[in-house]
């Protein structure tokens, strides 16, 4: 790839952050307001890719939580399965929400999940968009 | 077998300790189950629901005949673990081994105590996988691992057949309990899908226990470690279907079709494996064809009729056990004190390694059927299950075969215990051949003694026996055991046999030469036709794949296109086209479909392809457009930001393809008429279809359940995202699951793609 634009690379961390709170906001916002953890798992993908046009993907690679895409959607599954246990082992059935107030904030499990759903498709779609970018840098020599 | 320069003495002692702990678990089993034994009375059983909606229960029984393999498994398995502790000793493979040992000794037991017929299959494929594993501990050697395939393709195979089988019994019974199929086994003989159902299992048990046709993998999975081939190919696992056949006989054994089955199959494969084993000079071959050889008689006393088979059958088990397992061992110790099995290089190593010697002695007694041997008793009660059987006069006479098996079996006793110890001092003497250690002659010297102590007193087994030929025999009550020698008849019989045998050990050499030279049966034998079979389907495979895959993207996408209309396209006009009433758009929803429209048409009319694909980018977003104004806002934030991720990465790729000359190579974009026509039937049946779903009926009940239920079941005001996360919630699980495994099938595709363009 041509060297990015100073343009470009002078906004992209601040487009990045820029996306990943409207990430989290979606996240949050989800579960009454159009969002969720799948949309926000796209725009944090979209952050990421402007991460890798300014700064290459191995940069960007490495601000994925767990610092590799592979591992980031790992986690995602397995924050989702996680989620689902606490019910299970209450005796309802597998992935049942159970819902707690505390200090007036309704809190569930259903975020974790949520959340899990967003890793998931950060690392996963991000994995493949990484990958692609990343075809124009030479191989290592192993 | 290479050892490494000594440990120092703590690593030795560890090593020791570890192994010890291994052993335990065997040990402990057989304490207890001798215990239980001893104290209370068969059968016991033990249930616990566990799929209660398929009617699958977790459900054990102790039977005689359950109790007598748990007496195998358990028993051997303590002298297996003890052998293979000294065998592997400084072997860096040593813990791998004795963890999968210590998995089958549990699959083992958990497949002669289970009840369930799902539960049963399941520990059943687990010792064909462990076998698998074991067979192909040796994965640096090409044959090895074709061994461990070859055995797992068979028994897994047949494994297949096993379940159709049983899930077929368990619909005609009504009952996937074992022992509620074989109480109603009786009833169920006029049942026409009685032959499929037993057909099924029958496949499946004669590939576990190497009948012909399947009888070829037994041999080749001796690249395993000598304790694994002693306990799993020898002892146990290949007596699974043997075991099952009996179980079942208990049900089936008046049935005819059955016995016609079981006893020539049985019979034929004794016989032929006993052939089979006078072809080969690697001793552990030998071994595994005579244990074939054993498998099926075991199979023959099954489908004969009579109490005194089942008896016959129950001795024969144990005494096989106890007289191959020690010879297993004795193949090892000479594998290891010489560093060959093969027959023509060894003799004379009765002086370096008596111990060995006198346990191949103990074990050949007993193999031979020889007075004051179990197995003497053992052949006793085959040659009395054959003369007062109720079967028909044919299948007696198959049986008699069996003069021809144990005659074959004498000679290979002959030459397990006589002439590698006693005879032909070949070349070998210049061997350094050295004695195992204590780890190695104990196991085998113990299982010998106890089949020479069981001879002299058969009193010690004969409750168990019997316990096991009533769990063999339909109904209550069971035959009479009497294991008491009746000398008159029967010691003639076993002279001649023994003088047969005693013939075919003299001229062992020039029969090898002359069947040896019969390739035929190297290019038309089983083992043959299964590789060819599998060469073939791997040719099959790669001219499909050829011929289908043939990397043209337009073709992919004209099959892929023009499949997809033409069969919703038919469904649709089934129905006949119905126009919804025309409706006038507000003017937000008709901007979209301008947007939507103005960017298909300029993607058909412009040639340069980056223009081409934010072209294509534009009906992406006025989709989502769309999607807004049509009250969808979620799906209008996924389409803005899957097509933004999309022309970005798109784009990028199209650059650096440019950059890397690549791009010239692809055809430039023209007017290609049938194109053209398959998009214009795409488009149009699309929109047919889109049509008349919209002007069909559809059906609220859905829509309305979830809208109504986000808030109160769910907390959700989104009912989109209710459905998502809690509704649908597993749904969801598996599709993320998707995705992240997709990638990691993906990099390594991926990261080859850059790899390649680098050099």
């Amino acid at each position: 790839m041509n060297a990015p634009s100073p343009v470009l690379r002078e906004l992209a961390p601040r487009l990045y952050w820029l996306l990943l709170v409207v990430a989290a906001w979606l996240l949050l916002r989800g579960h009454h307001e159009p969002g969720g953890g799948f949309v926000g798992g796209l725009v944090a993908l979209a952050a990421t890719v402007v991460r890798a046009l300014a700064f290459g993907s191995p940069e960007a690679a490495r601000r994925l939580p767990l610092r590799s895409p592979a591992a980031c959607a790992a986690l995602g599954v397995l924050l989702s399965l996680l989620s689902g246990l606490p019910a299970a082992l209450g005796g309802a059935p597998f992935l049942t929400h159970p819902w707690v107030t505390v200090a007036g904030v309704s809190l569930s499990t259903v975020m974790l999940f949520d959340l899990g759903v967003l890793l998931a498709v950060w690392g996963g779609l991000g994995g493949y968009a990484l990958a692609l970018l990343d075809l124009d840098r030479p191989g290592e020599d192993r | 077998m290479s050892h490494p320069p000594p440990d120092s003495r703590p690593g030795l002692l560890r090593e020791a300790l570890g192994s010890a702990a291994f052993a335990l678990v065997p040990a402990a089993a057989f304490a207890a189950l001798v215990f239980g034994l001893l104290t209370r009375p068969l059968p016991w059983t033990w249930t616990v629901p566990w799929v209660p909606g398929a009617g699958v229960q977790l459900s054990l029984r102790v039977d005689g005949l359950s109790a007598l393999m748990l007496l195998l498994v358990t028993g051997v398995g303590v002298a297996v673990f003890v052998y293979a502790a000294g065998y592997l000793a400084h072997d860096r493979r040593r813990v791998r081994v004795l963890a999968l040992l210590t998995a089958f000794l549990l699959a083992m037991i958990g497949a002669v105590t289970a009840d369930d017929a799902v539960l049963l299959f399941l520990f059943w494929e687990a010792t064909s996988v462990l076998s698998f594993l074991l067979v192909g501990t040796d994965h640096e050697d090409e044959a090895a691992r074709k061994s461990a395939q070859q055995a797992l393709l068979v028994t897994g195979g047949g494994g297949l057949f096993l379940l159709a089988g049983l899930l077929l019994l368990g619909q005609l019974a009504g009952t996937y309990s074992l022992s509620g199929i074989v109480a109603r086994g009786p009833s169920l003989l006029h049942e026409p899908l009685l032959y499929p159902a037993l057909g099924a299992v029958l496949v499946g048990c004669a590939t576990k226990s190497a009948q012909f046709p399947f009888h070829f993998w037994l041999p080749d999975a001796m690249s395993a470690p000598t304790p694994a081939s002693a306990y799993l190919h020898s002892a146990t696992m290949v007596k699974l279907g043997v075991y099952l056949l009996a179980r079942l006989d208990a049900g089936f054994g008046d049935w005819l079709p059955w016995d016609l089955a079981l006893v020539p199959m049985g019979a034929f494969t004794a016989a032929w494996a006993m052939v089979l084993s006078l072809r080969e000079r690697d001793l552990k071959r030998i071994l595994a064809w005579s244990t074939v050889g054993a498998l099926g008689t075991l199979v023959m006393l099954v489908g004969l009729q009579g109490d005194a088979a089942t008896v016959a059958a129950a001795s024969f088990l144990v005494a096989h056990a106890l007289y191959k397992a020690p010879l297993f061992f004795v193949a090892g110790n000479v594998d290891h004190g010489t560093g060959t099995r093969v027959l023509d290089r060894l003799g004379g190593l009765g002086r370096r390694m008596p111990f060995t010697a006198a346990a191949a002695a103990l074990a050949g007694l007993s193999m031979a059927g020889l007075p004051l041997s179990f197995g003497y008793l053992a052949k006793d009660v085959i040659v009395a299950a054959k003369q007062d059987t109720e079967t028909l006069r044919l299948l007696v006479t198959v049986a008699q075969s069996y003069k021809f098996v144990g005659a074959v079996a004498v000679a290979v006793a002959a030459v397990a215990a006589v002439r590698i110890f006693w005879r032909h001092p070949g070349p070998c003497d210049s061997c350094p051949a050295h004695e195992g250690n204590a780890a190695m002659v104990v196991p085998p010297l113990v299982l010998a003694a106890t089949g020479i102590v069981l001879g002299l007193a058969p009193g010690l087994v004969e409750p168990l026996l019997a316990a096991a030929a009533r769990a063999m025999t339909p109904g209550e009550g069971g035959p009479p055991v009497d294991l008491g020698l009746s000398w008159s008849p029967l010691l003639l019989t076993a002279g001649t046999t023994a003088g047969v045998g005693l013939g075919i050990y003299l001229a062992w050499d020039p029969l090898h030469r002359v069947l040896a030279r019969l390739d035929p049966l190297d290019r038309w034998g089983a083992a043959a036709l299964f590789r060819a079979g599998l060469e073939g389907m791997r040719r099959v495979a790669a001219g499909l794949t050829r011929t289908l895959q043939h990397g043209r993207l337009p073709a992919y996408l004209a099959v892929l296109l023009g499949a997809a209309v033409l069969g919703t396209g038919a469904l649709a006009l089934q129905g006949g086209l119905v126009f919804p009433e025309a409706s006038s758009p507000g003017l937000p929803v008709a901007f979209a479909a301008a947007v939507v429209a103005a960017g298909a048409l300029l993607a058909c009319g412009l040639s340069h392809r980056l223009v081409l694909l934010l072209a294509s980018g534009l009906v992406g977003y006025g989709s989502a457009l769309l999607f807004l104004f049509t009250g969808a806002p979620d799906l209008a934030l996924t389409q803005f930001a899957v097509e933004s991720a999309f022309v970005v990465v798109a784009a990028s790729l199209l650059l650096w393809l440019r950059r890397a000359g690549a791009a010239r190579s692809l055809p430039e974009p023209r007017l290609r008429p049938g194109a053209l026509a398959l998009g214009l039937v795409v488009g149009l049946g699309l929109a047919g279809l889109v049509l008349a779903v919209a002007a069909g009926p559809q059906d609220p009940a859905l829509r309305d359940f979830f809208t109504a239920q986000a808030f109160p079941a769910a907390q959700g005001r989104n009912v989109v995202n209710v459905i998502i996360v809690d509704f649908r919630g597993l749904d969801t699980l598996g599709e993320v699951a998707v995705v992240a495994f997709s990638l990691l099938a993906a990099l390594p595709l991926l990261t080859a793609l850059r790899a390649g363009r680098a050099s």
